[in-house]
């Protein structure tokens, strides 16, 4: 595992914001969606940070990534307190200490670890281990142990949903996204189909330009106080489906149910929906319309747009009449992904 | 205690340009910002920048408003990095004071080192010369929809003319680093032009100068604080700036002439040992004793509580956090700095007379043509015709404004939608989210009708300083357990009169300029009775003077009653100009400095 050292005035820069406060109350928990522990830092998916790593060679910028581990010592913690962290980002037995940051309460310790992963990990402080006190992303296992984990950039293991979660997330941000015409269709055969072994955020996944990854992501991390709002409204869906037609799986059943279903949504007013269980099936709807445009055009990191299959899209739709295309997105991002030569990423 | 020659809270338009002058002077300069230092690439070990070409760093992920006794508690919001998580740190907002108030984004400009120059659209145009003369140019007129001689309007001249300021607009032009041209414009440049050259215009913005050009408005190209050249001042390399992140985001290169990259930075290289910067630092007050501030009172990075003196205190906090500043400091210490400031004496001006801008114009999609706008800067024409003095008596409006268009707006595909039919900050993505229909191919259609084919014209013009628009302290409380600020403020209906004649003539320039259109294809309005409040020019609330009466500070930007104590971000406004106001407040803010540097200090 190797360890860097980001210095103290960008470690500050990371912190600062989010985390120095007077006032402990659970401002962030978003009404309980986040536990108030968590709740009390603003933005505390933040942590542990997570960066684009370089060590000057620019295909590496891809591949793996700064991780920089935060804890906040109390305010009386004298010269003597410490603190370590143990994970499966290194041997599980072994303990790594953090350092403080000049003299202030916070603790740090930078990591590179490989992009397109999953991690768990567990401070310790004395003979006691415990959860992240900011990051609110815990992972639970079989045996009931718990863990605060994160996830680097570009991962594609499924974190947040089941599969029959993905499925449904799939057929409705289908209908809702531009790509579901035949001239997409192929245009996406075309893109997604052919290796290039250039990007590296391109995956083959089941799911067209990755929306559903992007969204098992974010309701991980950036948006995870909606958690509660996708898994309750995903079951009252399935439910919905599989009462409306008994002998199809929701990935085998007809667009048209999907469409049915999206409009009865947008009206507010789904026969069969639960509102005692979720009030508001067209406020999930705008949400989800939100996340799926996003998952479709942002920066492949996040874990949509893969391949940068959605900037595709459009710059070969939107072309002048000698072919040249009106929007050349590339120019501006990083290579390998883009071709500025500039820009670093 | 810590002492230096200048204690300057706030690193963007007001107080960078001030560290400049006293560095240069051979001063120590204590810098305290409350926001982080983000790099560039060329300041960055790994060759990484802080700021990103990523359009999620543009708005953030959603968060929900979880202050109490507001109107929006459980209403999302969504703010940049940069920006202050609106939880920990509220700007209240309402009409006036019955209403009751929404935490709001708006009048918040960026909480880093380079403040809101960060994230501007880097529009530096200079105020007219009548602009700094209102009350001189009003005189005895009589206008639609106001009574200029109400004692709740105050219309100032400004303590200082055009002339006055003429040469420190050209030492900002100069350092700073902006480009653009002189002819056209309606303001004189006795010493000389600075600008840089500027790039070849997006091929969409020809509509625009086409449009301008046959009303016979003489259009220039907008001055933007983007280097197009090597800038020998700043020491920054020129490259290729033109990508659709602008407006809104912060820029990775440096091209983006902010505060940090053209003023501190090469301060700090030139003179070394100057200037002591201090990030993630926020000053919670200031203490006094009898007419000299003794002390600045603020946190380290992990909020540990901090004191440090200067000879002389500047604050430059924008507008609404620096007015704050002052009345949190006068509650610690009412018989004193309270007292010294005049807070909450019946006839305090601290906080009133806050000002934003009359703004609005049009925008049409051009049908049969599309243009690639993420190969853009932020606006690439502008016109002063609606601040010619024949024009103002013309149109019997109090004062005039400028018109550019925009360029970079919605030139990529998720700024489209997250601001598709919102009207403000604290809408954003409500129209594409509630606009259920657009799917499938009809967001097709949508995109087909819109991407790439949007051209808007703006206005950019005075607003009226009204006295009950204000700037106060609520009961709310941020992270600090220190009162927010709740702003207080409403368009006059003479604001009105503006908007909508200004919005008509940018009517008129899509209709001359675009082959095809008629009034049916223009969406065209203001911010005038809609929900947009604020906005990103926050000016006003400590306005400078000619006397103790009719202001809060000197000519030279000085609080009245303090011997030591400064404010000179846009809160020193008397008048809000009829253009972006930032080049304004570096302009003076070179002069507060050349002033302190050789009169004071
Ligand atoms: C999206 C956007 C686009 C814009 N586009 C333009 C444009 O094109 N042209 C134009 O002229 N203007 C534009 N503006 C406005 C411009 O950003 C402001 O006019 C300008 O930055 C104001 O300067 P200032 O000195 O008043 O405040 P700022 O430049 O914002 O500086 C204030 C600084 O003080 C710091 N601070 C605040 N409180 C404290 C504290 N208690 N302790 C320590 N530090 C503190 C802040 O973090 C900040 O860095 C735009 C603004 C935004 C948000």
């Amino acid at each position: 595992m190797e360890i860097i050292e980001l210095g103290s005035q960008h470690l500050f820069d990371l912190c600062t914001k989010y985390l120095a406060r007077d006032d402990d109350s659970p401002r962030h928990s978003y009404f309980g969606a986040i536990p108030a522990g968590h709740g009390r830092f603003s933005e505390g998916w933040r942590f542990p940070v997570i960066e684009p790593h370089c060590d000057g060679d620019d295909a590496t910028r891809a591949s793996r990534n700064d991780v920089t581990f935060i804890y906040m010592a109390p305010p009386d913690a004298g010269d003597g307190f410490s603190v370590s962290i143990r994970g499966t980002f290194d041997a599980l037995y072994v303990r790594t200490p953090l350092k403080r940051v000049e003299d202030s309460r916070y603790f740090a310790l930078t990591v590179v670890l490989p992009a397109g992963c999953c991690y768990r990990y567990r401070f310790i402080l004395g003979d006691t281990e415990i959860l992240d006190p900011i990051n609110p992303q815990i992972t639970v296992e079989d045996n009931g142990t718990e863990w605060s984990s994160f996830f680097t950039f570009a991962t594609f293991e499924p974190i947040t949903f089941e599969r029959w979660e993905r499925i449904i997330l799939d057929r409705l941000t289908r209908h809702i996204l531009p790509f579901n015409t035949q001239e997409a269709r192929e245009f996406l055969e075309r893109e997604v189909g052919t290796p290039r072994p250039n990007h590296p955020y391109l995956h083959r996944f089941d799911i067209s330009v990755g929306v559903v990854n992007f969204l098992d992501k974010l309701l991980a991390r950036e948006e995870r106080h909606q958690l509660p709002a996708y898994k309750t409204c995903l079951a009252i869906i399935n439910r919905i489906l599989r009462q409306r037609n008994p002998y199809l799986e929701p990935r085998d059943m007809p667009r048209d149910m999907f469409k049915l279903l999206y409009d009865e949504m947008a009206s507010g007013n789904v026969p069969g929906w639960d509102y005692n269980l979720y009030s508001g099936p067209s406020f999930f709807l705008q949400m989800l319309r939100r996340h799926a445009w996003t998952g479709a055009f942002c920066h492949p990191k996040y874990g949509g747009n893969a391949g940068a299959t959605g900037w595709r899209y459009l710059a070969e739709r939107y072309k002048d009449a000698d072919g040249n295309t009106l929007f050349d997105w590339a120019r501006s991002i990083e290579p390998p992904l883009g071709r500025s030569t500039e820009y670093r990423g | 205690m810590e002492t230096f020659d200048a204690v300057i809270i706030g690193s963007g338009a007001g107080g960078a340009p001030i560290a400049y002058k006293l560095a240069e002077a051979g001063k120590s300069v204590l810098v305290l910002e409350k926001g982080p230092l983000l790099r560039t690439q060329q300041d960055s070990p790994n060759g990484l920048s802080d700021f990103k070409r990523d359009e999620l760093y543009g708005s953030g992920p959603e968060k929900i408003h979880t202050i109490s006794g507001v109107a929006n508690t459980g209403a999302a919001f969504y703010t940049s990095h940069i920006e202050p998580d609106l939880n920990d740190e509220p700007h209240l907002y309402s009409h006036n004071l019955e209403e009751t108030p929404v935490v709001t984004i708006e009048g918040y400009t960026a909480q880093v080192v380079g403040g809101g120059t960060q994230l501007y659209g880097a529009v530096s145009l200079r105020f007219a010369p009548d602009d700094f003369r209102l009350a001189s140019v009003n005189a005895g007129r009589q206008l639609p929809e106001i009574d200029l001689n109400s004692p709740d309007i105050s219309i100032l001249d400004w303590p200082i003319s055009y002339s006055e300021l003429e040469s420190f607009y050209a030492m900002a032009e100069k350092l700073v680093g902006i480009n653009g041209s002189v002819q056209g414009q309606l303001k004189p440049f006795p010493s000389g032009n600075f600008y840089q050259t500027p790039l070849p215009p997006n091929p969409i913005s020809t509509h625009a100068k086409a449009g301008m050009d046959a009303l016979g408005m003489n259009p220039y190209r907008t001055p933007l604080a983007v280097i197009t050249q090597d800038h020998a001042e700043s020491g920054r390399k020129a490259g290729d700036p033109k990508t659709g992140f602008v407006n809104r985001y912060g820029d990775p290169m440096g091209f983006k002439s902010n505060t940090w990259v053209s003023l501190l930075r090469p301060a700090i290289r030139k003179w070394p040992g100057r200037i002591t910067l201090r990030c993630n630092c926020v000053v919670t007050h200031l203490s006094s004793n009898g007419s000299r501030v003794t002390t600045v009172h603020y946190r380290s990075p992990d909020g540990s509580r901090r004191e440090v003196s200067g000879k002389i205190v500047v604050v430059a906090c924008s507008a609404i956090e620096s007015v704050r500043l002052l009345m949190l400091s006068a509650e610690e210490d009412r018989p004193g700095f309270g007292a010294k400031i005049r807070y909450e004496e019946n006839d305090s001006l601290l906080g009133r007379y806050f000002l934003t801008h009359c703004f609005g114009g049009a925008e049409v999609a051009i049908k049969g043509k599309r243009y690639d706008k993420s190969i853009s800067l932020d606006s690439d024409w502008a016109t002063d015709f609606c601040a010619r003095p024949e024009f103002i008596q013309q149109e019997k409006l109090w004062a005039g404004g400028a018109i550019y268009n925009n360029t970079s707006d919605q030139a990529l595909p998720i700024s489209l939608a997250r601001t598709h039919r919102s009207t403000d900050l604290d809408t954003l993505w409500l129209g594409f989210a509630g606009d259920t229909g657009l799917y499938g191919d009809r967001i097709n259609g949508w995109l087909d009708a819109d991407f790439g084919t949007r051209l808007s014209v703006s206005f950019m013009a005075n607003q009226i300083p009204w006295f009950q628009n204000h700037i106060r302290l609520s009961n709310v409380r941020d992270k600090w357990n220190r009162k927010s600020a709740h702003i207080v403020k409403d368009w006059h209906p003479h604001d009105g009169h503006v908007m909508r004649t200004l919005a008509r003539y940018c009517e008129e320039i899509l209709l001359k300029g675009v082959p095809g259109t008629t009034p049916d294809d223009i969406e065209e309005g203001s911010v005038y009775g809609n929900g947009v409040r604020i906005a990103n020019h926050i000016l006003g609330g400590a306005r400078f003077g000619t006397n103790r009466n009719n202001s809060v500070l000197d000519k030279q930007c000085r609080v009245w009653d303090f011997d030591n104590l400064y404010v000179t971000d846009g809160s020193f406004m008397p008048t809000s100009g009829g253009a972006n106001p930032t080049l304004t407040i570096q302009a003076n803010a070179f002069r507060v400095g050349q002033h302190l540097a050789t009169q004071v200090l």
